[in-house]
């Protein structure tokens, strides 16, 4: 097989499976739970909403500083956790990879289409729910244009954040078999903790690279409410940022292929 | 006729465990069925000919080419595999165009074929059903529509008759006979050899990863029907009912069990003996309560071919 005719094979595949798994994963109970779980900062939006009536000033740093805490650093990484590592244990769990991998597919192509399909997914999901608790929050400047673009670069942010850490637990569900615990400690344990490490360490979490795109900064010397998400960040610029977020994309998910072409899953009897 | 799958020192195992050992093997058009107990290595040699694991050593080839890491190959394999597993939050309809469309038929063609293939298996009109809500045979049918749907040349079938009722089975049987005239290649497993013996009159027999014998059905009854069966039969008087048997030529040992109700009889020719029996507690005029074979099933053969 030329390399062009490789290309075309792992499209085709990658986009079939996507297909079929955008609808699988629709109709998933997991889908369900983790959709209502999205909800949880929708309420908290409505609560400030009512508590601080009548000081709009303070509305976004509340928002970057507690809601999106939630949205990142929970919200984010528990669905790609999920999500993530479910893309080859379900199949080996639920005995269902023979119908995948006695089809006419590419494995990485099955890898990159169902990481498509979910991603896409959890996106929609992560983007209701910002839309939902940002706009509630923010209801009585809703002409203003910097308003919905600042709300589009949130919503990039976790868009990048949902695509790293997908990859990142692809690779994880790939490799291990109970992949699920290695990536509870990683995604709540390690990054976690290191990113309010100073100097350099802190750039060993992929949060770091997400808070540092983040629109919002508290004025220096203002006054801030809870600066959990801020605190101790030392931003990197917003370009390497980006490379930084993409690259480790596509470096674990071009392992997490080569891992599932090369490895035999076996069932447990 | 050259052969279609073709096994070569192919061997095959799990940590200390062995699946497959050293076989060679040709299998060629038709139907073939592969006979063994649980955990004789079938599905192994299905997995390796299906492309789903590497051999350890050896190779396997279908229609000349490796299976393992080979899509193209499978667009002419169809795979029915032995476990009970689905995704479950889908329809009949939902799981045969999605795999259909993973085949890469489109949109048109998948609803078309998946309509037949519905039709073949009869659960047409229960293709709305999500595949949860199946029962053991509808689900068994399903598994059974997706491995033929594509119309492969090669159809790798584990286990296909398990949990079917008398009738869905008799239908299989049929669609698979069909397969042979239409000069496909199909690969059946099975534990049971009626079952088998429905399907083909080529066998290969597999036992603790070998293959033992492979050759028609005859010869197997062959080496079958030289093992010594034992049939208990419990009656109102089973002196009377052994006094019969006497004489008997394919008896070998009449014995009678503590309870004084039971004829333990011995037999090399176990198709002989039964076609006689009926006559014999019809002569003996006593009352029969209960036949049973201890050993009459796969597993004592097996024991038995390979000398256990």
């Amino acid at each position: 097989m030329t390399a062009k005719q490789s290309i075309a094979a792992f499209g085709a595949s990658a986009s079939q499976v996507f297909a079929f798994y955008f609808i699988l994963g629709r109709k998933s109970a997991k889908t369900r739970v983790f959709a209502l779980l999205g909800l949880v900062p929708v309420v908290l939006a409505v609560v400030v909403r009512i508590v601080m009536r009548g000081r709009a000033e303070d509305v976004m740093a509340v928002f970057t500083e507690i809601l999106m805490v939630l949205f990142l650093q929970f919200y984010i990484v528990i669905l790609s956790l999920f999500f993530g590592t479910s893309i080859v244990a379900e199949e080996i769990e639920g005995r269902t990879l023979p119908y995948l991998i006695t089809r006419p597919l590419t494995k990485p192509g099955i890898i990159v289409g169902k990481f498509g399909a979910y991603a896409l997914l959890m996106a929609l999901m992560v983007t209701v729910n910002l839309a939902l608790s940002y706009f509630i929050m923010n209801g009585y400047r809703l002409g203003e244009a910097s308003l919905y673009l600042t709300f589009l670069r949130y919503a990039g942010v976790l868009g990048l954040g949902v695509l790293a850490y997908t990859a990142f637990f692809v690779f994880l569900g790939a490799v291990l078999k109970r992949a699920i615990l290695v990536g509870l400690v990683f995604g709540f344990g390690w990054e976690n903790v290191i990113q309010y490490f100073p100097g350099s360490t802190q750039k060993f979490s992929l949060v770091h690279y997400l808070k540092s795109l983040l629109p919002y900064r508290p004025a220096p010397g203002g006054k801030s409410t809870l600066s959990l998400l801020l605190f101790r960040l030392e931003p990197t610029t917003p370009a390497v940022s980006i490379l930084t977020l993409a690259a480790v994309t596509a470096v674990l998910l071009a392992l997490a292929c080569w891992i599932f072409r090369a490895k035999e899953y076996l069932f447990e009897e | 006729m050259s052969a279609v799958i073709r096994a070569e020192n192919l061997s095959k195992w799990y940590g200390n465990v062995l699946g497959l050992s050293e076989v060679t093997l040709e299998i060629e058009n038709g139907v073939t069925g592969l006979l063994g107990p649980n955990g004789a290595g079938k599905s192994t040699f299905m997995k390796l000919v299906t492309g789903q694991m590497k051999p350890n050593i050896g190779s396997v080839t279908v229609g000349g080419r490796r299976a393992w890491n080979d899509p193209a190959l499978f667009a002419k394999i169809g795979f029915c595999p032995e476990p009970d597993a689905f995704y479950e939050d889908v329809t009949g309809w939902e799981f045969l165009t999605g795999l259909l469309r993973l085949q890469g038929f489109c949109r048109a063609e998948a609803a078309e074929r998946a309509a037949r293939a519905l039709d073949i298996v009869d659960l047409a009109k229960d293709k709305d059903r999500l595949i949860r809500g199946y029962s053991r045979g509808m689900r068994q049918r399903v598994k059974f529509a997706q491995a033929i749907a594509h119309d492969p040349e090669i159809i790798v079938l584990d286990e296909p008759l398990s949990g079917l009722d008398p009738l869905s089975k008799r239908k299989l049987i049929k669609l698979i006979k069909d397969f042979r005239s239409e000069g496909r290649t199909v690969l059946v497993s099975s534990h049971v050899l009626p079952e088998i013996e429905a399907l083909t009159s080529r066998i290969v027999l597999i036992h603790q990863g070998k293959i033992l014998a492979q050759g028609d059905i005859p010869y197997v009854r062959e080496l079958i029907e030289a093992h010594p069966h034992v049939i208990s039969i419990r009656s109102s008087d089973p002196r009377r009912l052994a006094a019969g048997f006497i004489g008997d030529a394919a008896v070998r040992k009449l014995t009678f069990d503590p309870d004084g109700k039971t004829l333990v009889i011995e037999t090399h020719k176990r198709d002989a003996f039964f076609g006689r029996l009926t006559g014999a507690v019809l002569e003996a005029g006593v009352l029969v309560d209960e036949i049973t074979s201890p050993d009459d099933n796969l597993q004592a053969v097996f024991d038995y071919l390979v000398g256990k």
